[in-house]
């Protein structure tokens, strides 16, 4: 029990730290922020139900008013802005990752973490050009168009996900509830 | 504590450890690895052992974890790794309010063991930017906070320099509960009443501190002629 | 952990936070009724005259929050006089700067123990219902400690990878990371336990 409590706040304290730190460049010379891949991870290695509390957690603290987005943003401000689309929707692609990689064992956990966080990216996206069409009255396709330059550096990041949660499992198979 | 056996992840921590002790300043010495750690917290009934039972003061103090918190307080050798909260006020408070105690009663308690402490400006004051012997002292107040009889010390000097090591010797000192002090470094145990050797698991010396830490001494210098920092654990 | 409260102190730090929220909302809502250009000017405008209020400190740090939008505030701009709809652009231009900025607003202003506050009670009705929301603000409390030292953390592991490396450090150092929190954890479960648990 307090271990759960423990991992899902640590998780939620982990999306923020990966805020702080300044951005990491990927291969291809693509900088990212790594807070998108730490939400995408929270799903991979603590499952649906408490990778989606520890993002519920991290929002939480977010709209308290904590500087906890990458580049020191937050309060309330962040859910009408334009990215706010993407911000409400973390918890759900949190969710979809998990139960991704709760459910589909037969592969090896790097392929399924993989392909959860990439449909967890999915998620992201399509919320995130609703809010976007929304708060900057353009069409879906036109909102579409504005995030598009993002893919390939989220594409990676799926990759990434995948390889860190499996590694992670052959290191601290306990603490992978996912796969618990 | 009567014939107590543990075996964590197929190792054999401790094996057949049995100790009666009521003094009230107790020493545990042995090399890292020997079940030091394991030992304080089997003491503070945070793992329960395999074989055998360990009551203190009556309490069975891995199944009563209530009363236990009552009676055993434990203190780590890292603060971080036990400090919860971010604030000092917070973190003293958190053992008051699950001993049972209402929020004001549990604010008065920590005011006044700031005060006792000499510490009353740390009310208010964020963990944070405390220094590592600042913190150490945090997590002894919140125990003390909670007057347990007995409190079990994993070498919690490691690490501090050497006037920050005094001053909180100084603290220990006062302290009115039974202490179990466990440490690899035999000079912090001198006054003590009581010393026990702990070695591979089981107990290897038991008595008057001073026989018991010059044999320490002795068997250290002699392993310290040895290389078996070569061997492989696993 | 520092938060986004300002330090300079207005009346509206000592209004209730539940009352601020509830307001905040219902401003939102209204912004994204209205229709046309000089009710959003004037709502723009009165949004200004709130944060110039407390003094010229408070409103240069309100204003520098708001920079954030400068692409987004671009976006719209240049596609609206390209598409010749330059009515439409300043709605939703100031649309946004209004609503970031009244948002914004409440959280310059409300203390987080007073936000805490408002979760605490809208818990409430969960805690009638039996569900224990102690591990809610263990949550909340347990974040604060440990997001600055997870982050310190971080940046001894990017110095431990630079004293070895000629490159910055790559994806490999986000599982140390990731370990890190995890033993952490470990940890603060074991000093849950120690002092009573949940």
């Amino acid at each position: 029990m307090e271990r759960n409590i423990a991992l899902v706040a640590l998780f939620a304290a982990l999306i923020a730290a990966l805020g702080v730190i300044p951005q990491v460049t990927l291969p291809f010379g693509v900088p990212v922020t790594a807070q998108s891949l730490g939400v995408m991870l929270c799903g991979t290695v603590l499952g649906a139900r408490r990778g989606a509390m520890a993002v519920l957690l991290f929002m939480l603290l977010v709209c308290l008013g904590l500087p906890l987005l990458s580049g020191g943003r937050g309060g309330l401000g962040v859910i009408v802005s334009p990215t706010g689309g993407f911000f409400i929707a973390f918890p759900i692609a949190a969710f979809v990752a998990g139960l991704i990689t709760q459910s589909w064992r037969r592969v090896p956990l790097a392929l399924s973490a993989g392909v959860a966080a990439a449909v967890g990216g999915l998620v992201l996206y399509a919320f995130g050009i609703f809010g976007l069409a929304q708060v900057l009255g353009k069409s879906l396709g036109e909102a579409a168009l504005l995030v598009t330059v993002f893919i390939p550096g989220d594409a990676i990041k799926a990759v990434l996900a995948g390889l860190i949660t499996s590694a992670l499992y052959r290191a601290r198979p306990r603490a992978v509830l996912s796969r618990a | 504590m009567t014939d107590v056996s543990l075996t964590l992840e197929g190792r054999a921590i401790l094996q057949g450890v049995s100790i009666c002790a009521s003094e009230a300043r107790i020493g545990i010495v042995g090399r890292n690895g020997s079940g030091k750690s394991t030992l304080a917290r089997v003491i503070a009934g945070l793992q329960a052992p395999d074989t055998g039972n360990v009551r203190v003061h009556g309490i069975d103090v891995a199944r009563d974890r209530r009363a236990a918190i009552r009676t055993v307080g434990i203190l780590f050798q890292n603060p971080d790794h036990q400090i919860i909260f971010p604030t000092v006020d917070e973190e003293i408070a958190f053992g008051l309010l699950q001993l049972g105690q209402p929020k004001a009663e549990a604010a008065k308690g920590v005011r006044a063991i700031l005060a006792r402490f000499g510490k009353a400006h740390w009310s208010g004051a964020s963990i944070h930017p405390l220094s590592q012997g600042q913190k150490q002292l945090v997590c002894l107040m919140s125990i003390l906070a909670m007057r347990p009889r007995t409190i079990v010390l994993d070498e919690p000097l490691s690490g501090l320099d050497i006037p920050t090591r005094l001053q909180l010797m100084r603290y220990l000192d006062g302290a009115e509960a039974q202490l179990i002090h466990i440490s690899h470094d035999p000079e912090v145990l001198a006054g003590y009443d009581r010393a026990l050797w702990i070695a591979e698991g089981r107990i290897a010396g038991d008595g008057a501190p001073d026989a018991v830490l010059a044999a320490f001494k002795t068997e250290m210098h002699r392993l310290g002629g040895l290389d078996d920092i070569a061997d492989l654990t696993g | 952990m520092i938060s986004l409260t300002s330090p300079v102190e207005t009346r509206a730090h000592d209004w209730p936070a539940g009352a601020k929220l509830g307001a905040l909302s219902l401003a939102t809502m209204a912004l994204f009724a209205m229709g046309g250009v000089a009710g959003h000017a004037a709502a723009f405008a009165a949004m200004l005259a709130l944060y110039a209020a407390p003094g010229a400190v408070f409103f240069r740090s309100g204003m520098a929050r708001l920079r954030v939008l400068w692409p987004f505030l671009a976006i719209i701009v240049l596609w609206h006089v390209v598409a010749a709809t330059p009515g439409q652009g300043a709605v939703i231009a100031l649309r946004l700067v209004t609503a970031v900025g009244l948002a914004n607003l409440v959280t310059m202003t409300t203390r987080l123990s007073d936000m805490i506050a408002v979760v605490r009670w809208l818990a409430a009705p969960l805690r009638r219902v039996g569900i224990d929301t102690r591990a809610l603000e263990l949550g909340i409390a347990l974040v604060i400690r440990f997001t600055p030292m997870l982050a310190a953390k971080g940046t001894q592991l990017a110095r431990a990878w630079r004293a070895r490396a000629a490159r910055r450090p790559g994806w490999r150092i986000v599982t140390p990371f990731v370990l890190c929190a995890i033993d952490d954890a470990e940890h603060v479960a074991d000093a849950l336990k120690a002092r009573g648990g949940l």
